[in-house]
């Protein structure tokens, strides 16, 4: 299982690549929890330093182990997920109005971000045990089963925007695996059908008041639209070379809310201006085109199914992050992997690069 | 089925594309934001965290010709609120009302009156706020992110009403004043002079603000100052008012109860030693902004408190005409000071009876007896004589039907007919008849108090008309420069002879038996006359129901100068509703020896009350039929 010869094949590329986004990641951090009264940095910085470590062990871990081995524990993770996320709706850390976490000491255990590997590995498990993959309505029906036993746990939190998150991950994953075109074609018409049902049944009325402030921020500029407008000035104000490393006025001023986490993005392009997006995007495009094409190489379909799931999953949460960031998305609360403040998102994040990695290390062996 | 060894690369091929595109739409996106519109962008990022806080100069000073603080500045505190730093404009509202003592709604009508101005910019709740209000809103300042404190420059003149028309006031510039071409460069909410010599000389006033750039955060609080612009305070300004004359005038005015003017010059160059008008207000009302109520209350009042009725009032002067009367007849040749009439009582003109005041006559009078005495038969025919077209020439020479000039805002002249200024007002021609009123001070002639003073100011010296002049020097911070007075407005070297005669004849209308005997200084020589204004023709007096009587008394005047040799002061002083001229007369006795105890360092006098007055209000005046003019 941890054959020395195996690391001569890890990617060194994707793993710099991943590495120099945590480093932007934390320089943002750093600056963005900088308080400029009292001359020192926020105790976030440090925390997330110390998340930056676990994700390297979680990395490791989740490299070392054979992802076919992991695979034939799917059920077992799968079924702890589904356990903590259970533990979390009865017992678990409730802040901002909502139980998401699980107290782990100095540090909140967010299940969610976990449960999303537990999707992608069970699922990519499924198709790729399924001969006829996810060709059929029958198999497609029984894969989702799985997503949406863990989507409406995380909706329950209520945490919306993770709960989205899952769904890449499944369509990506069954996409990997057949999924006809006309399938997703269908499927999306039932989201046009199903999107005015959730309006009036299944959104409340900050949900809903977010993405009417999202197609109006003038509406309310003090209220919910005011961090969409804050963004848009954040990045807007950067022009093309920033206005320096730690010299942004809007998140150092605390315009932007939450800047170290949701807007991470934000304070970048304000600092950084368009060259540093131009150079981020450019990172995070070649981590995900690099991590296909271990998907493309994989030795069997549970490694591409695998990390075509994953990579899926990551790639529209980065997508939907910088798009909001930028004030062009409805504001919700969603990190951005790799960069945001947020301990659970760097760990499982890392894990994901851990399996990617993973599967293109073993794609010679038997 | 599909056979997914070819459409798995196929298949993830697919998918970098589509992740390809979507990221190139990201950056153009970016690009969009942050190249295309970044100018604006970047403009709204500076008004969110950087605020330019302007630093009010405070106004020049202003001291009187011994170096006295008249008008001078102290600090204010005001209180603001910004609406853009209102997370919750209600809460806010809830926790300011009791610590400011001003109920909410009161509070929320003003932050509603400034609604539409930019959010950036405070709206002031309280000016001058007291010491209390201050310290209750300092306890909660971090409970009140949106509202600050600024400490204010204001006017303050120490002596209260002392000189209210003569300082004026000040306030806010106006939306109308900024399109002016002298308020160039001044910015909205700017205080600047208003009326008085704060309008007059408003630009050197004016100083420059200053300005603070600051970087706030998102709750407004001031990380750190950019940089700084100090204010530059106005410029210091010397006046020729001297404040102990000042200071008399009006004293004499409250202590025998009348309101009124008074103009008080140095006839040898037209320096304004005093300039009063009354009823006043108190000027340090409108220095942090005077409130709707009593605005309205000032401009409404009856007495009308805000006019300035030693520029703005108009009113016949009496019997102190026929100074000009005579000196225009002398220096026209056509009497000598010896020149006699003999008055039975007055005299037939025109086929018309005029009367004289004393109905048994002065008998055989020549110009300094008449004066002296104030006999109306020899102004008549002295009048008659000369015609109205060289009386117009001669009362304009002398500085009455014309502005004087004074540096103060809003002068207006006063009437001194001729005959073309009466085709071109009615069409009609001027009536002989008409000049023997005129020739007593009444009919169509009228005058201010200023133009008065500067006419007796110009008899004083012989014959030069200075514009009356309040600055002396001004001090733009390097020490003082001295203003040059304004050149003469006329010169017109009377003959010696014809000043001596005047000077007698009024010399002896204070010291002789004249009615002027209440401005009598001994050993001073002030010469002077006194004139009454009528108020109400004696028809109009009986239909004049509802006025109380003392609305209908006539106001007094007093002309004079002193000494009468070599005149040093001159001036007016004018009582309303005093009845008669001699009533007038104690107040300008006060001033000359208010002016005589400085000059020669001995203690300044002080005014005792009258006793009761002698009921003298329900006869009619002494004159006859056509104008009183009898004292």
């Amino acid at each position: 299982m941890f054959e020395r010869r195996l690391y001569f094949h890890v990617d060194w590329l994707l793993v710099v690549s991943v590495l120099a986004l945590t480093a932007i990641g934390l320089a943002m951090i750093y600056s963005s929890t900088y308080d400029p009264i009292r001359e020192r940095v926020g105790t976030e910085f440090y925390k997330q330093t110390w998340a930056v470590g676990l994700g390297l062990v979680a990395l490791l871990v989740c490299l070392s182990v054979d992802y076919r081995l992991l695979s034939e524990y799917s059920l077992v993770i799968f079924g702890g997920s589904v356990l903590l996320l259970v533990y979390v709706l009865l017992f678990g850390f409730v802040a901002g109005g909502a139980r998401r976490w699980i107290p782990l000491g100095p540090v909140n255990l967010q299940p969610s971000e976990f449960a999303r590997i537990a999707l992608a590995l069970v699922v990519a498990t499924y198709f790729a045990e399924n001969r006829r993959g996810a060709g059929q309505w029958r198999d497609l029906a029984l894969g989702a089963a799985f997503l949406a036993t863990l989507a409406v746990l995380i909706a329950r939190q209520p945490d919306l925007g993770t709960a989205v998150t899952l769904v890449p991950i499944f369509v990506g994953t069954a996409y990997a695996a057949g999924m006809r075109p006309k399938v997703l074609a269908v499927l999306a018409l039932l989201a046009v059908i199903a999107a005015p049902i959730a309006w009036f049944a299944v959104l409340k009325d900050y949900q809903k008041s977010r993405i009417e402030t999202f197609l109006d921020p003038e509406q309310d500029p003090r209220g919910a639209g005011y961090q969409q407008i804050q963004a848009r000035i954040t990045v807007g104000s950067g022009g093309l070379t920033g206005k320096g490393y730690m010299q942004g006025t809007q998140g150092q001023f605390k315009f932007l809310p939450v800047a170290h986490n949701d807007f991470i993005y934000s304070v970048l392009a304000e600092e950084l201006g368009f060259l540093g997006v131009v150079v981020t995007l450019g990172l995070y495009l070649f981590v995900i085109l690099r991590s296909l094409e271990a998907a493309r190489l994989a030795r069997d379909r549970l490694g591409a199914y695998l990390v075509v799931g994953l990579v899926s999953g990551f790639s529209f949460q980065v997508v939907y992050n910088i798009t909001m960031s930028a004030g062009l998305a409805p504001v919700k609360g969603l990190t951005l992997p790799l960069m945001s403040y947020g301990g659970s998102s760097i760990i499982a994040t890392m894990a994901v690069f851990g399996l990617v990695l993973n599967v293109r290390m073993r794609r010679f062996t038997n | 089925m599909i056979d997914d060894r070819r459409s798995l690369p196929l298949r993830i091929r697919v998918l970098s594309y589509l992740v390809a595109a979507v990221f190139v739409v990201l950056g153009v996106c970016f690009w969009y934001f942050q190249v295309v519109q970044h100018a604006r962008f970047l403009e709204m990022a500076e008004n969110n965290h950087q605020r330019t806080l302007p630093l009010r100069a405070p106004r020049g000073m202003m001291f009187d010709r011994d170096g006295r603080v008249l008008v001078e500045n102290r600090y204010a505190f005001t209180i603001s609120l910004v609406p853009e730093h209102s997370r919750d404009l209600s809460r806010t509202l809830a926790v300011l009302s009791p610590a400011l003592g001003v109920p909410e709604a009161a509070l929320g009508e003003t932050i509603a009156r400034h609604a539409r101005q930019p959010r950036y910019r405070p709206i002031n709740l309280v000016t001058d706020a007291s010491m209390a209000q201050l310290a209750a809103v300092l306890a909660r300042r971090f409970e009140l992110p949106d509202v600050i404190v600024e400490q204010v420059p204001t006017r303050q003149y120490p002596d209260d009403a002392l000189g209210a028309h003569l300082f004026g006031y000040v306030g806010e510039v106006s939306d109308q004043q900024l399109t002016r071409v002298e308020f160039e460069g001044v910015s909205s909410g700017t205080i600047v002079g208003q009326s008085g010599i704060e309008q007059t000389y408003n630009q050197w006033l004016l100083g420059e603000d200053g300005a603070r750039r600051v970087v706030v955060n998102s709750v407004g609080r001031e990380i750190e100052v950019l940089g700084e612009v100090p204010p530059r305070e106005g410029r210091r300004v010397e006046l020729t008012i001297d404040a102990d004359l000042q200071r008399a005038a009006e004293e004499g005015f409250k202590t025998l109860g009348y309101n009124g003017a008074a103009v008080v010059l140095d006839p040898r160059n037209g320096e304004v030693l005093s300039l009063v008008s009354l009823p006043a207000y108190d000027p340090n009302r409108f220095a942090t902004g005077i409130d709707r109520t009593s605005w309205t209350a000032l401009n409404t009042d009856r007495l009308r408190p805000l006019q300035n009725r030693a520029i703005q009032g108009r009113y016949s002067p009496g019997s102190t005409f026929k100074i000009v009367v005579a000196a225009a007849a002398l220096e026209e040749g056509v009497a000598t000071p010896d020149y006699k009439v003999n008055c039975p009582g007055g005299g037939v003109f025109y086929g018309r009876f005029f009367k004289c005041h004393l109905a048994r006559g002065h008998g055989l009078v020549d110009m300094r007896t008449a004066l002296e005495k104030s006999c109306n038969t020899y102004f008549y025919t002295l009048g008659n004589l000369v015609g109205i077209d060289r009386l117009h020439k001669w009362a304009t020479a002398f500085g009455l039907g014309v502005r004087t000039g004074v540096d103060l805002p809003h002068e207006i002249e006063g009437i001194m007919p001729s005959t073309a200024w009466k085709r071109q007002r009615t069409g009609e021609r001027w009536y002989p008849g008409e000049t023997i009123s005129v020739a007593i001070g009444q009919g169509q002639v009228s005058v201010t108090p200023i133009s008065l003073a500067v006419m007796m100011a110009t008899i004083a010296n012989g014959g030069t008309r200075h514009v009356p002049h309040l600055v002396r020097a001004i001090d733009d911070g390097d020490g003082w420069t001295p203003v040059p007075s304004p050149p003469p407005a006329e010169v017109h070297d009377m003959a010696p002879e014809h000043v001596r005669a005047l000077h007698e004849g009024l010399w002896l209308a204070v010291n002789g038996a004249g009615t002027g005997g209440r401005a009598r200084v001994p050993g001073r020589d002030v010469a002077g006359k006194t004139g009454t204004a009528q108020v109400i023709s004696i028809q109009g007096r009986q239909s004049a129901a509802g006025r109380t009587e003392r609305d209908l008394r006539d106001h007094g005047w007093f002309v004079f100068f002193a000494p009468h040799d070599e005149p040093e002061i001159a001036g007016v002083v004018f009582a309303e509703h005093s009845d008669h001229g001699y009533l007038a007369a104690p107040i300008a006795r006060h001033v000359i020896e208010t002016f005589y105890a400085k000059k020669e360092g001995r203690p300044l006098p002080q005014l005792t009350p009258p006793a009761p007055p002698a009921v003298v209000a329900s006869a009619p005046p002494a004159g006859g039929a056509v104008g009183g003019g009898g004292d």
